[in-house]
């Protein structure tokens, strides 16, 4: 059983990183597409967490706890941190595109909005 | 210059940019727009003025410096380093001349939504720098990721037409899968090897290649493939292209592209160097395959297309196959030409979008069928038109020619002499088209051009309409584009230096001490002396066929029907139009196939 529960951050992972994957793959909706496209990333979130996990560890704040105590991997929950603003950044500026082709072509539906093609 | 005065410059190339764009976006309000631009072209010749100082000093000797002085202790690396050698130095010069030449090209012309448009280019001039320079893997996917987040916001610099939206959103949506593909890569590597630090990754996964090892290698090596817009993963090029300001183009097809594949090769000489070496030729096959299958169908699909900006994208497509396949021959000299094709292939299709856009100021089109025959006023435009096609086909003297005859010679070295028709047919699909392009509206010969509706979009001028004079800033960094490429064959002096440098940064032995101790090892330098007779005769070969199937197409009324190859390329590639659909989903669909693909050939092939 212990086998299972180390396995499940990463089953977790795969399994939001398809589901991004194929919402973005089905999407008719920009703004559905641009939350596909958080939900992908939110698996690289677990993958990051699941990766610096340690059995028992504490929190890595090393001010009060004793030399040697198992903590988690503080690194990766830094890379988790920036990869947080990543995101913020690219879903907002999607969003902010959205908005605007909106208000240009009045149609949020990737198969309406096609004047690209061939 | 010493090497210490040039060491404490290291983190400026992007530092002066990031700074620039600060300054310059908070007072954007209550600056004209001649100050704007002329801050940007400021920044950037300053950024420019430190990355030669810094190459410079990287030739003598190669420096890595340690922010916050974190150096390494023992085998461990926690520190985030910049490694300046003159490889990733000659590449912040690169960036740094392109952004200034874009940004010259663009005084007064391009709109600059509300002065947004220079600080965007410096913010992405600064992610290339750091992209180029950085050692450690996590910084180079916050670099990757500034970058394309850079990128997106100047594709979409139009926002008054639906179309730059569409198209920035689906290179937004490509390429921030393509960062996820690369970060789940990195995790992965992470958790093997407990490291960050490419040199460290490379150290401590020696020879082992398991399945994770392999997983991971698929994650990074797609994920750059999708910046680099390898087939499947091409899709979205030709859409950002089609729909970013002319000047933005230059810095996307003639390094933003490149770095990509530059970032396979540092995985390929760095990360992954003892990982495959009992499985070189199934890495090669794997590589070698897909630079074929772009140049193919890149160099077919512009062919068949009439939207200049586009066809010049997929053109890009085609050479970056090219570039692949000089990854995939490997080696030192393998390296050379992938960087001496790099260098010369950034100019001169920075040149000829630059020459697209003047068309685009001073014609009002950039569809074939529009420009057709109006040109003939525009002597200069056509003759730098022409030396373009001529160095996309790598006819000599040009550089590209230079290139080729490395990746040819290290071709015959590993038995795969076959890829040089490879090259020959992106050469000359790609030169054809220029070429046809040049004949149609330069000197309005032969038959109307066949056109498509896809011919037309962003049509919309990007200047203003009432003043349609060229200046000579807008001649000079066009001419310099086409200059540079030729000014570099006469002084070969650099070559060997090049060769050398380039010689050292793909050799794992090399680079790890340099890392590691911050000192080169003092073994000798392969001396590289490749002969170009072979290559020259390629060329020729290229520019010859490809001047038969531009007049193929250009005078189809007068020949044959089955003399009419040309013709029947433009209007018969209705499959491959197809894939190139618009939709961002089919987008994905795409890259997911893709990556599925290259995972099960890793996964056949090297276990």
């Amino acid at each position: 059983m212990p086998h299972v529960l180390h396995l499940l951050p990463y089953l977790v992972a795969a399994w939001l990183f398809f589901c991004g994957l194929y919402g973005l793959v089905s999407s008719r909706h920009l703004v559905h597409s641009v939350i596909c496209l958080a939900i992908l990333q939110s698996s690289t979130y677990i993958l990051l967490l699941g990766i610096g996990y340690r059995v028992g560890g504490v929190a890595p704040i090393f001010a009060d706890i004793a030399p040697g105590t198992v903590t988690v991997d503080p690194v990766v929950q830094a890379l988790m941190l920036t990869d947080v603003v990543v995101e913020a950044v690219v879903v907002a500026l999607l969003l902010a595109m959205v908005v605007k082709a909106h208000e240009k072509s009045g149609t949020v539906s990737p198969d309406e909005l096609r004047t690209l093609r061939g | 210059m010493t090497a210490n005065q040039a060491f404490s410059l290291t983190p400026l190339p992007v530092v002066v940019p990031m700074a620039g764009a600060a300054v310059m976006a908070g007072l954007r309000k209550w600056l004209s727009r001649a100050t704007v631009d002329s801050l940007g072209i400021l920044f950037s010749a300053i950024t420019l003025a430190v990355s030669i100082c810094l190459l410079s000093g990287a030739v003598h000797a190669p420096m890595v410096y340690w922010f916050g002085n974190w150096h390494p202790r023992g085998s461990v690396i926690l520190g985030i380093g910049f490694v300046v050698d003159p490889v990733s130095a000659g590449l912040t010069v690169l960036a740094s001349s392109l952004t200034l030449l874009s940004l010259v090209f663009s005084w007064r012309l391009v709109e600059s939504g509300s002065n947004h448009f220079q600080p965007l280019m410096l913010i992405f001039l600064a992610a290339m720098c750091g992209f180029s320079l950085t050692v450690d893997i996590f910084n180079l996917f916050v670099f990757f990721e500034l970058m394309s987040t850079a990128a997106f916001a100047l594709c979409g610099l139009k926002t008054a037409e639906p179309a730059p939206l569409q198209g920035s959103f689906n290179f937004a949506v490509t390429n921030t899968i393509a960062a996820f593909l690369i970060l789940t890569g990195i995790a992965l590597l992470y958790a093997v090897t407990g490291a960050l630090n490419m040199a460290q990754i490379g150290l401590s996964l020696g020879g082992r290649h398991d399945s994770l090892v392999l997983f991971a290698f698929t994650l990074l090596t797609c994920g750059f493939f999708i910046k680099a817009a390898i087939v499947p993963f091409h899709l979205w090029l030709p859409d950002a292209h089609a729909v970013a300001p002319t000047s933005v183009c230059v810095l996307f097809s003639g390094l933003m592209v490149e770095l990509g594949l530059v970032a396979v090769a540092r995985l390929r000489f760095l990360v992954f160097a003892q990982t495959f070496l009992s499985h070189e030729p199934q890495l090669r096959a794997v590589l070698f395959g897909l630079g074929t299958l772009t140049i193919v169908i890149g160099g077919l699909m512009c062919y068949g297309e009439h939207h200049l900006k586009r066809m010049l994208a997929y053109s890009t497509i085609c050479h970056s196959g090219i570039m692949l396949l000089a990854i995939g021959a490997g080696g030192a000299i393998g390296f050379s030409a992938l960087m001496i094709y790099l260098v010369a292939h950034a100019f001169i299709k920075g040149g000829l979008f630059l020459g697209s856009g003047i068309l685009l100021h001073r014609l009002r089109g950039i569809g074939e069928k529009t420009l057709f025959g109006k040109g003939r006023s525009l002597r200069w435009t056509g003759l730098l038109w022409f030396l373009g096609a001529a160095g996309l086909a790598a006819a000599p003297p040009f550089l590209t020619m230079t290139g080729e005859a490395n990746l040819f010679h290290q071709a015959s070295d590993v038995g795969s002499s076959w890829i040089s028709w490879a090259c020959l047919l992106g050469g000359s699909l790609t030169c054809a088209a220029v070429l046809r392009v040049g004949m149609h509206t330069f000197f309005g010969w032969g038959t109307e051009p066949i056109t498509d509706e896809a011919a037309s979009i962003g049509e919309l001028p990007e200047t203003d309409a009432g003043d349609r004079r060229i200046f000579w800033y807008q001649y000079l960094p066009t001419a310099i584009c086409m200059a540079v490429p030729l000014a570099l064959v006469l002084r070969p002096g650099w070559l060997r230096v090049a060769s050398e440098a380039c010689a050292r940064f793909a050799s794992q032995a090399y680079m790890l001490p340099l890392v590691y101790k911050g000192m080169a090892s003092s073994g000798p330098a392969p001396v590289l002396s490749v002969a170009t007779a072979d290559a020259m005769w390629h060329g020729t070969v290229a520019l010859v066929l490809a001047v038969l199937l531009a007049c193929s197409s250009v005078f189809r009324s007068r020949i044959r029907r089955p003399l009419r190859l040309g013709a029947f390329l433009e209007r018969r590639l209705t499959p491959l139009r197809a894939m190139q659909s618009g939709h961002p989903g089919d987008y994905v669909l795409w890259l997911t196939i893709g990556v599925a693909t290259i995972g099960l050939a890793n996964v056949l092939l090297f276990s």
